[in-house]
């Protein structure tokens, strides 16, 4: 059985993702948590900025954890009460779940249709899972062909093409109508990760004068700064000092507590004389307290769901591409289930053939002793017409479990083999 | 020609007012093509009823009274919202422009639509009309300096909201940014001060070269439009040197000071205007 369980941008507030949410140094705790409490289940935790998802899958249905139990789970690890997420947490089970991974990586349900940083994010959640010990075959499966049909989707759609990061989206936006250009601003970027990449790499296309990478790891934001033109890397301890002196501030670390609180900021603001700074905070959970926007009139902070409505209706005007990808990871979904189908009637077909067959040479064996009068040929004439009417006879309950198969794992008809032709598990 | 009333572009404009306002709830090019379409066709019955009247008066427009001098501020007001639309049909100025153009038509319906009497009169003086032209064409642009800097002050205020709100604006709408509606507020306010000084000052100058025996210095100095327009002169005084003296002002207080004493000017003058003509105060200016 495979299934999620989910919350993301559409379902729930950003102050309960961030409450949910699984930074990298958690995860190695969560995998063992997970295989502490579903033993038999194989998991994949995807955690970003606009989501916080849990896969599962497990052979046996009725083993398999159920939809409370792993939000249980996620109250007793965040230590969160489950009233307070409950009705935010969806489920998806069987081509639901694998239809919602596949519109996840291709996109399709982040917040910037088309951006290219959740294949990335699916991949090292994926990466993750396996170095935990906690993929097999069916995630194994689901998450490698995920990824073929973001592929697919992209090379085949529009979808990636246009203004597709959260940084252009909020700059297009809010920055542009702060501020007339940029060539003679000063952008502090706060983290050294792939969304920091992401946004420095679209601000300098906004031709911005001056870029400053604050990252607790002096050595990852060395390595950042040094990809680009007019940036450099600045240390921790002098955040205050570029806080202040910063007209454009970009945070991406996600960092528990929030690294900038109100009386830090506030302390800054009294030293660098109240002009407007652009704050877009991208971390989940928050980088910076959220009362800092109401210091004075010139502060204006933006995190991820302050772009909602901005998303909405850039999606809303690309509906023929979302139709598009749409049909593309319906007809993948479907390819998926069948082949997910077949490998759980594929044993019980190849042993059903081997026994008849089987049966079939054995008698062909004793008939070749009995009837020694009969020349090779005819000999050869009856071993075909025997193979084909065990081939026919094999035909009608084969042909019955591919079409079960079509519709889902036909449990019930392999059971019904099984017992009739005395079948056993190897 | 003569069939062309004020009521003709009063609705051509109301109906342009009306289409630009729907842009906030239908998407498409329709509301825009038909608010341009009604702007344009009550400029020009604006134009024609201008030319009609200076014709019939011998006067040029800004002289021929009041009432003139009102429309022809409204009439300012529609070219430059038509010539501004042209090079960014995104932003919806019509939305903060033709609100004022309709209360501007509307006011000229309550001042007088006769010259003044020594205006009218004896055309030997020159030096009276030349002032006169002096005095309402630096009114006109000080006045329409004043409205801009309005409009601005409201668009930054709209603007600063809707940021703070982290509100998005509809597709195909956009105001500019609130750097560029600061400075060109900050300029609006600094360029509309001194012409609106000078404009006083042409005012006074008028004042004496148009004495006659009925019309004294005195009389002109007591003329409660003169007294009214002279408290709110120096209401801008204080707002126009705080803004010189202060560096780097906070923009937002900027606006709404602005806002407040543009207004106060804005309403001052054409309050007094409305209250001479309809001789609720005795003035020269009736």
């Amino acid at each position: 059985m495979l299934q999620v369980v989910y919350c993301n941008h559409q379902t729930a507030a950003l102050s309960v993702r961030e409450k949910l949410a699984f930074s990298s140094e958690k995860l190695q705790q969560a995998y063992a948590q997970l295989r502490h409490r579903f033993p038999g289940a194989e998991a994949v935790v995807l955690s970003t900025c606009n989501r916080v998802e849990i896969y599962t899958a497990q052979e046996a249905t009725e083993a398999a954890p159920t939809h409370r139990e792993l939000v249980e789970f996620f109250a007793d690890f965040h230590q969160v009460p489950v009233a307070e997420f409950l009705e935010e947490f969806l489920e998806r089970t069987g081509p639901d779940a694998v239809r919602h991974l596949f519109q996840v990586t291709s996109s399709l349900d982040s917040m910037v249709l088309g951006e290219p940083q959740i294949v990335s994010q699916v991949k090292t959640a994926y990466q993750t899972a396996q170095e935990n010990d906690a993929c097999g075959p069916l995630t194994h499966a689901l998450f490698q062909g995920a990824i073929r049909v973001s592929s697919r989707v992209r090379t085949e759609t529009h979808l990636a093409e246009g203004r597709v990061s959260i940084a252009s989206v909020a700059v297009g936006e809010f920055g542009k109508s702060i501020f007339d250009r940029f060539d003679d601003k000063r952008v502090l970027i706060i983290g050294a990760g792939e969304m920091a990449e992401e946004t420095l790499r679209y601000l300098q296309s906004e031709g911005v004068g001056e870029i400053v990478v604050v990252n607790r790891s002096a050595e990852r934001a060395q390595a950042l700064a040094a990809q680009f033109e007019r940036a450099r890397p600045e240390p921790l301890t002098e955040l205050d000092r570029w806080l202040g002196a910063a007209d454009v501030i970009v945070s991406t670390t996600g960092a528990t507590p929030p690294l900038v609180d109100l009386d830090r900021f506030r302390a800054v603001r009294k030293k660098s004389g109240g002009r407007p700074v652009f704050i877009l905070d991208l971390g989940a959970p928050r980088d910076f307290a959220p009362e800092i926007a109401d210091i004075d009139d010139n502060v204006f902070l933006y995190d991820i769901d302050a772009l909602n409505s901005t998303c909405d209706r850039n999606r809303k005007t690309r509906q023929k591409e979302i139709d598009q990808a749409l049909k593309i990871i319906d007809d993948e979904t479907d390819r998926f289930m069948q082949e997910i189908y077949h490998r759980a009637t594929g044993p019980i077909v190849k042993r059903l053939r081997e026994q008849w067959h089987e049966i079939s040479r054995d008698e062909m064996t004793k008939l070749r002793t009995k009837l020694g009068h009969l020349n090779a040929s005819d000999l050869e004439s009856v071993e075909r017409s025997v193979e084909r009417i065990v081939n026919k006879l094999l035909h009608p309950p084969l042909e019955a479990l591919r079409q079960e198969a079509k519709a889902g794992t036909p449990h019930g008809l392999v059971d019904a083999l099984k017992r009739l032709f005395h079948i056993r598990d190897s | 020609m003569e069939r062309v009333s004020v009521f003709c572009f009063l609705a051509s404009y109301s109906l342009a007012t009306l289409f630009e306002f729907a842009r906030l709830r239908f998407r498409g090019g329709w509301t825009r093509a038909l608010t341009l379409g009604w702007t344009i066709a009550g400029l020009v019955a604006h134009t024609v009823y201008l030319l009609s009247r200076s014709g019939r008066a011998e006067l040029p427009p800004l002289l021929a009274s009041s009432h003139d001098w009102f429309l022809v501020l409204a009439w300012i007001a529609v070219l430059l919202f038509l010539f501004l639309t042209l090079l960014d049909a995104t932003i919806p100025l019509g939305m903060f422009v033709l609100p004022i153009v309709l209360t501007l038509v509307i006011s000229s319906q309550f001042v007088s639509t006769a010259p003044l009497d020594f205006i009218k009169g004896d055309p030997s003086q020159v030096a009276a009309r030349g002032w006169a032209m002096l005095h309402s064409s630096l009114l006109v642009i000080g006045m329409g300096g004043v409205l801009t800097g309005l409009i601005l002050a409201v668009m930054y205020l709209v603007q600063h909201r809707r940021l703070k709100q982290r509100q998005t604006l509809e597709q195909g709408l956009s105001l500019p940014s609130l750097a560029r509606l600061s400075s060109w507020n900050w300029w609006a306010v600094v360029l509309s001060f001194p012409t609106l000084t000078l404009g006083m000052a042409a005012g006074f100058m008028l004042g004496f070269a148009g004495r006659t025996p009925n019309v004294s210095t005195s009389m002109v100095l007591a003329d409660p439009v003169v007294i009214g327009s002279g408290i709110s002169w120096f209401v801008m005084v204080g707002f126009f040197g705080w803004l010189v003296a202060t560096q780097r002002p906070a923009a937002k207080q900027v606006a709404l000071l602005t806002l407040w004493a543009c207004g106060f000017l804005v309403l001052t003058i054409f309050g007094l205007q409305v209250a001479a003509s309809n001789s609720a105060i005795g003035s020269l200016h009736s």
